[in-house]
């Protein structure tokens, strides 16, 4: 018998050399200077996948203004990006819920920095019905499954002159663990007194209704099923073509989920001391009431300063220039007092 | 009976023409029940293939393969270059790590524990190690090297997917070198070779070709792993060839990523890199198994 001693080589690690000599290649990064005041290098950020797609587009549109530093976000979800965070593993953190006790975030360690909004919408699936109109303990029937059918008179009460089919109500909601459940889900428990589901990330849905992986399973999950109702983000709905229904506001008026009602309900909001504001509900005739904030969190010390300028430039850019593309992905810009405010808590967090 | 008559004995009809109608009819019919089964069997492999491919290759050109990835979900057209690079990078860096321990591992296991309480322990282990979730393996590197150097690597990435690796590696390797008759041993040995001779110069040769396809089944898996990469190696939009250099990204990470996004353009760029993926796999599949057939010894 013919034997090589190579062929044990050959056999168990050809395989794997393929790989190495396939790596060899690749192109590197040149580290040119910056021009003028322009930090060069690289940040990491992490966090909420909600603002995810304005962040790409802002980030995209920012390696055109300093292609010398790189930016990454990462939409590993709020909850991942608060414990990266504080376990210094990435540079700023997104997120859409405030740091709690069990976030892993030292308290006094950071610094809330609002960066856009962008309502909840409640789409349907019901063909021939357009323009629905909801008020809210209706849609808090709706969703934990006290009304069945289109036709009920409740939903009837506020759809004068529209015929609902006797269809039965599919609730369509969040598999995964998501801010946008808690949002929406927070905004049900502090606007009616009917809601008896509770608020958070996960809470549970009445027997019947299909989830769906992230937002783009529930707006599947819509699109294929009569009936089905559900709540998903703009930019979801937009591109799917969902149907949105017109919710009733805190001052009793039906508005549809428009950035327009969205820019408005953060006019209308109370903004708390670290920049933290709650959008939900928010007073004013033209607000849209199921609004998501968002945040990025800032370290208050950075041990190196160059990651601190790279920080504080991209971050001025998203809530300066940036947020003229906002409205381009489906999120909501800050209106003006707001926008200073984060400016100069930007300003004093890194000098 | 006839042929008793005859004298001389006739080989038996195996040609089913002259069985008896509820024969027939049992052989027909059992043999179109595992032709559909086979069918069925194929078909969702055979549509998974199709609708990855129908779908994935309207994203391929010359720049998908080279150029860096936009940025931004909405920007149309290609770049997966560094998702490419980053694949192959951490996949052959796992498999540099997992494969050479594994087979020693399997060697140790064959022909020395044997069935001394050690050995029954790493083997137990193997196999609890086999069922354990990917994303176990990606939180066990996380905690244990992520989050000590302080940093999201490619390389951590690499160590999650060894680990996971290992284990196939480990068992699929013993059950090859069990495969190897005990004659070829004895032999090796009574030529005077010694026992280290013997295994690297005779066992393992003789169950390359099983080696290499155990190895290559944890390679391809280890491949597709989404979840400990995510959690491992974070993302990049560019070019990272040093795997110890900041965070990397791999074309499972790209697949989830832009395929949870609402936008056309991302979702085509989901597509084509399944498609690239599949495809990686697929030629990587061939070349081992023409390496394999090369150095396998002649049959006999």
């Amino acid at each position: 018998m013919k034997l090589n001693r190579r062929a044990i080589f050959g056999g168990i690690t050809a395989g794997t050399l393929a790989f190495g000599l396939a790596a060899c290649g690749g192109g590197d990064d040149s580290d040119t200077g910056a021009d003028g005041d322009m930090v060069s290098g690289e940040i990491n950020g992490s966090g909420a996948s909600f603002p995810d797609a304005y962040y790409a587009a802002a980030i995209e549109a920012y390696a055109e203004v300093n292609p010398d530093l790189i930016v990454t976000y990462n939409a590993v979800g709020s909850g991942t990006g608060k414990s990266e965070f504080g376990e210094g593993l990435n540079d700023f953190a997104g997120t859409d819920s405030l740091v709690g006790d069990d976030d892993g975030v030292e308290a006094g360690s950071f610094q809330y920095i609002p960066t856009v909004a962008a309502p909840i919408t409640v789409s349907y699936n019901l063909p021939g019905v357009e323009g629905l109109q909801l008020d809210q303990d209706t849609l808090a029937n709706i969703f934990q499954g006290a009304i069945t059918t289109w036709n009920d008179p409740a939903i009837a009460a506020t759809n004068e002159g529209v015929t609902l089919p006797d269809t039965a109500i599919t609730i369509a909601h969040r598999s995964d663990g998501s801010g946008t459940t808690a949002n929406f889900t927070k905004f049900l428990d502090e606007a009616t007194d009917v809601w008896t589901l509770g608020s958070g990330d996960e809470v549970t849905w009445p027997e019947g209704s299909i989830g769906g992986e992230k937002n783009t399973g529930v707006a599947q999950v819509i699109t294929q099923t009569e009936g089905a109702i559900g709540y998903v983000d703009l930019a979801d709905a937009t591109e799917t073509g969902l149907m949105t229904a017109s919710i009733e506001n805190a001052e009793g008026a039906f508005i549809q989920p428009t950035l327009e009602a969205t820019t408005a309900a953060l006019d209308g909001a109370e903004v708390n001391e670290d920049l933290s504001y709650n959008p939900l509900n928010a007073a004013g005739a033209e607000t849209y009431p199921i609004v998501a904030p968002t945040y990025i969190l800032l370290h208050t010390e950075y041990e190196d300063e160059t990651v601190a300028a790279g920080v504080k430039e991209f971050v001025n850019y998203l809530i300066t220039d940036g947020q003229d593309i906002a409205t381009d992905n489906y999120f909501a810009p800050l209106p003006d007092s707001l926008r200073e405010q984060a400016v100069t808590a930007l300003n004093d967090t890194i000098a | 009976m006839t042929t008793l008559q005859n004298g001389g004995p006739t080989p038996p009809d195996l040609s089913g023409r002259n069985l008896s109608l509820r024969r027939a009819v049992a052989d027909r019919g059992a043999t179109a029940l595992i032709g559909l089964c086979v069918l069925i069997a194929a078909l969702p492999l055979a549509l998974v293939a199709w609708q990855v491919v129908s779908r994935g290759a309207s994203a391929w050109s010359l720049a998908w393969f080279f150029e860096e990835i936009p940025r931004n979900y909405r920007t149309e057209g290609p770049g997966m270059g560094p998702a490419i690079l980053g694949t192959l990078l951490i996949t052959g860096m796992a498999a540099l790590m997992a494969i050479p321990v594994g087979v020693l591992g399997a060697v140790y296991l064959n022909e020395y524990g044997k069935n001394k309480p050690l050995a029954r322990f790493i083997r137990t282990m193997a196999d609890v190690m086999t069922g354990v979730p990917s994303i176990m393996m990606g939180l066990f590197i996380y905690v244990g090297y992520v989050l000590v150097i302080g940093d999201k690597t490619g390389f951590g990435g690499a160590l999650a997917l060894a680990s996971l690796m290992l284990p196939i590696v480990i068992r699929s390797t013993e059950e090859m070198l069990r495969l190897v008759p005990d004659e070829l041993r004895q032999a090796s040995s009574g030529l005077g070779a010694r026992k280290w001779r013997t295994v690297m110069g005779v066992v393992l040769p003789a169950a390359s070709s099983g080696i290499t396809s155990g190895s290559l089944l944890a390679v391809a898996r280890a491949a597709g792993e989404t979840a400990p990469i995510i959690v491992t190696v974070g993302l990049t939009y560019i070019y990272k060839p040093d795997l110890f250099d900041g965070q990397n990204t791999t074309l499972a990470a790209q697949i989830f990523r832009n395929a949870s996004q609402p936008f056309a353009a991302s979702q085509e760029r989901a597509w084509g890199a399944a498609l690239t993926l599949i495809t990686i796999v697929f030629l990587f599949t061939i070349l081992s198994r023409i390496i394999a057939s090369r150095f396998a010894i002649d049959k006999r």
